[in-house]
């Protein structure tokens, strides 16, 4: 504390002063947790030793004791709970007002939250009423000397790093691009308190009714060892690309175009708004390479590139490219791995 | 200001008046054109030219298709310089039936947080029954306003809207949002802030005598600080939460960069790069 700071002792301690733990929230549907959530707890216990800070998980929905006992074996040291069938399924004013309300009366001094739909549907609800600072899909965390969260994100496409600061609102927020951090291994026999607290919502104030959900896509691209990712050039014919992944046991992935134009759902795109993956191998078809696409696969070990454009900006980011149609260097690809000669070589 | 939920308005929505629909847009500098100040390594966004949001298109078209349905106007709202109200001519020239440029110097340097409380007070002050926004915008991609605009007026929202379906008989909004691996069908009380996908509404072009008009004859109304009520200290780069604390360029991964001529080549070298058995 500064001097400056110092002399202003005798007035009440300022939100900041006051702001402690580190919390993660737990997103949750119908028991099923978002993997984006553990790898924040994992991250948020680097950040809660680094600051000498508890790390709290929030978990909201119906029935969620299970979820709870899991963040206590991945890393949280407390868990608040708030189990009502008000939250089930999620809905933003719901969720927006009970974490706002455990925000307001607990100030934590930073909350991650994953950088899904829902995380971004509600992040702001909480952000805006309880005057925190918020940052949006953010790829980096880190505290400085002073313990204040510095939030790394891509600005314009990926080109640049921009660094967010929250120095005088707590709680400092965040929201996190899925698969940027690693999870670490639960380990069961961790102990921590779960306390159920004060659900402040009530049905009749709810604004919003969910009259149908379906959610069936549930594959989670992140953990993928190996992506097929189809982009616009494959004008969303995809059976060459879904081929190709199965032969190479790999999960289709898209890029945003192809996701725009309804090809493949919105969980399987990669890159600014979407997903980071780092696959092994990473297969871009017919992907143009837009920085925002390659901002969520720059991980991945290996590029391998199929466009018929040779100027594609992809393949500046593949370690190999093949120039050519992917309907016809895709099922050749197929046939080679699924062991059979590849008819055009037997005839050359 | 306030977060709770917010007593219903009996007259909102009312079927026989048509809504009351705003739709939300800015103007950012056009992103391709954005380029890195190769002496300095900031961005440098001065030499852009300043366009319409491309995701804001969509949200004009789902506010027109909206009133097509029930009735109504459509209002455009800008927060920005004078010089945005060439966004608001174009959202005029879609179809939009009036438009207000929200500008005063007290907001410069906002964040997202002072940005939703002017526009959330902006679209209490127009008695909106629907607020439709793009996604996010091209130059800082938070998506946060939206959601924002919601909180301080203690209104429904929602997001990610691929489709929108009026329900004037119910006073409700109904919209397919998408959600992580699947879609729902949810419905909102009005007020109802909504932030659609983008590339999910087909934007129409704007007629030649509508163009004219937004061009010639069309003045924007101006809404400052003062005409919403708002404190000067409430927003601006004073009242903003988060600040930038510094910008770094990335540096590009080092790639190989081969061009390989046949699929059995390909393999071998994924073979030999190990990530593929052979």
């Amino acid at each position: 504390m500064t001097d400056a700071e110092a002399g202003d002792a005798e007035s009440a301690p300022s939100e900041v002063d006051r702001a402690g733990d580190v919390w993660v929230f737990i997103e949750e549907h119908a028991g099923d947790v978002m993997s984006v959530s553990w790898e924040l707890l994992t991250e948020g216990r680097r950040l809660a030793d680094d600051l000498g800070d508890d790390l709290v998980a929030l978990v909201i929905g119906e029935d969620v004791g299970d979820v709870a006992d899991e963040a206590i074996a991945r890393g949280a040291d407390r868990v608040l709970v708030a189990d009502d069938p008000v939250f089930e399924p999620y809905r933003a004013d719901p969720y927006g007002t009970q974490f706002r309300a455990l925000v307001e009366e607990r100030i934590p001094s930073i909350v991650l939250i994953g950088g899904t739909h829902t995380g971004r549907d509600f992040a702001g609800r909480v952000a805006v009423p309880a005057h925190a600072g918020l940052t949006a899909d953010v790829t980096e965390l880190d505290v400085d000397e002073d313990g204040q969260l510095l939030a790394r994100r891509p600005a314009f496409g990926g080109d640049v790093l921009a660094t967010i600061v929250c120095p005088e609102h707590r709680p400092q927020m965040a929201t996190v691009r899925a698969g940027v951090f690693e999870t670490a291994d639960p380990e069961p026999e961790r102990e921590g308190d779960v306390e159920a607290v004060a659900v402040v919502v009530e049905e009749a104030d709810a604004l919003t009714e969910v009259r149908e959900r379906d959610v069936s896509d549930t594959a989670d691209i992140t953990d993928a060892d190996r992506i097929v990712a189809v982009g616009g050039g494959t004008e969303g014919e995809l059976g060459p690309a879904r081929a190709l992944a199965e032969a190479l046991d790999a999960e289709l992935a898209a890029s945003r175009k192809a996701v725009d134009e309804g090809w493949v759902d919105g969980a399987r795109q990669v890159g600014q708004t979407g997903k980071t993956v780092r696959p092994e191998l990473y297969v871009a078809l017919g992907v143009s390479g837009a920085v925002q696409h390659v901002e969520g696969m720059n991980d991945s070990e290996v590029v391998v590139a199929v466009n018929d454009d040779p100027n594609a900006p992809i393949f500046e980011h593949a370690d190999y490219g093949i120039v050519g149609d992917l309907f016809e260097v895709a099922p050749r690809l197929t046939t080679a791995l699924e062991g059979e000669a590849d008819p055009e070589e037997v005839l050359q | 200001m306030s977060g709770a939920a917010t007593d219903r308005d009996p007259a909102a929505g009312d079927a026989e008046d048509g809504w009351t629909i705003v739709a939300a847009v800015k103007q950012v500098p056009d992103s391709d054109e954005v380029g890195i100040d190769p002496d300095t390594g900031r961005l440098d966004r001065a030499n852009a030219p300043a366009v319409l949001n491309a995701p804001d298109r969509d949200a004009l078209e789902a506010a027109l298709s909206i009133r097509d349905a029930v009735g109504g106007t459509v209002t455009a709202i800008t927060m920005g310089p004078p010089t945005a109200t060439d966004v608001l001519e174009e959202a005029v020239a879609m179809g939009c039936d009036d438009a207000a440029l929200v500008t005063d110097r007290a907001f410069a340097g906002s964040d997202t947080w002072p940005t939703s409380y002017a526009l959330a007070e902006t679209v209490d002050h127009l008695d909106a029954d629907v607020v439709v926004c793009g996604e996010e915008t091209t130059d800082s991609s938070t998506g946060q306003v939206p959601p924002g605009i919601a909180a301080h007026n203690g209104w429904a929202q929602l997001t990610y809207v691929e489709g929108v379906d009026p329900l004037p008989e119910e006073g409700r909004l109904a919209a397919r949002r998408d959600v992580e691996g699947g879609h729902e069908r949810v419905a909102a009380d009005l007020p109802v802030v909504v932030a659609v996908a983008y590339g999910e509404f087909e934007p129409r072009p704007a007629g030649l005598h509508r163009k004219l008009y937004a061009e010639n004859d069309f003045e924007p109304m101006e809404l400052t600080a003062d005409d919403l009520g708002i404190d000067a200290d409430d927003v601006g780069m004073d009242a903003s939460p988060t600040q930038v604390g510094g910008m770094e360029t990335v540096e590009p991964v080092d790639r190989e960069k081969e061009t390989v001529e046949t699929p059995a080549e390909l393999l071998d070298a994924l073979a030999d790069e190990g990530v593929i058995a052979r």
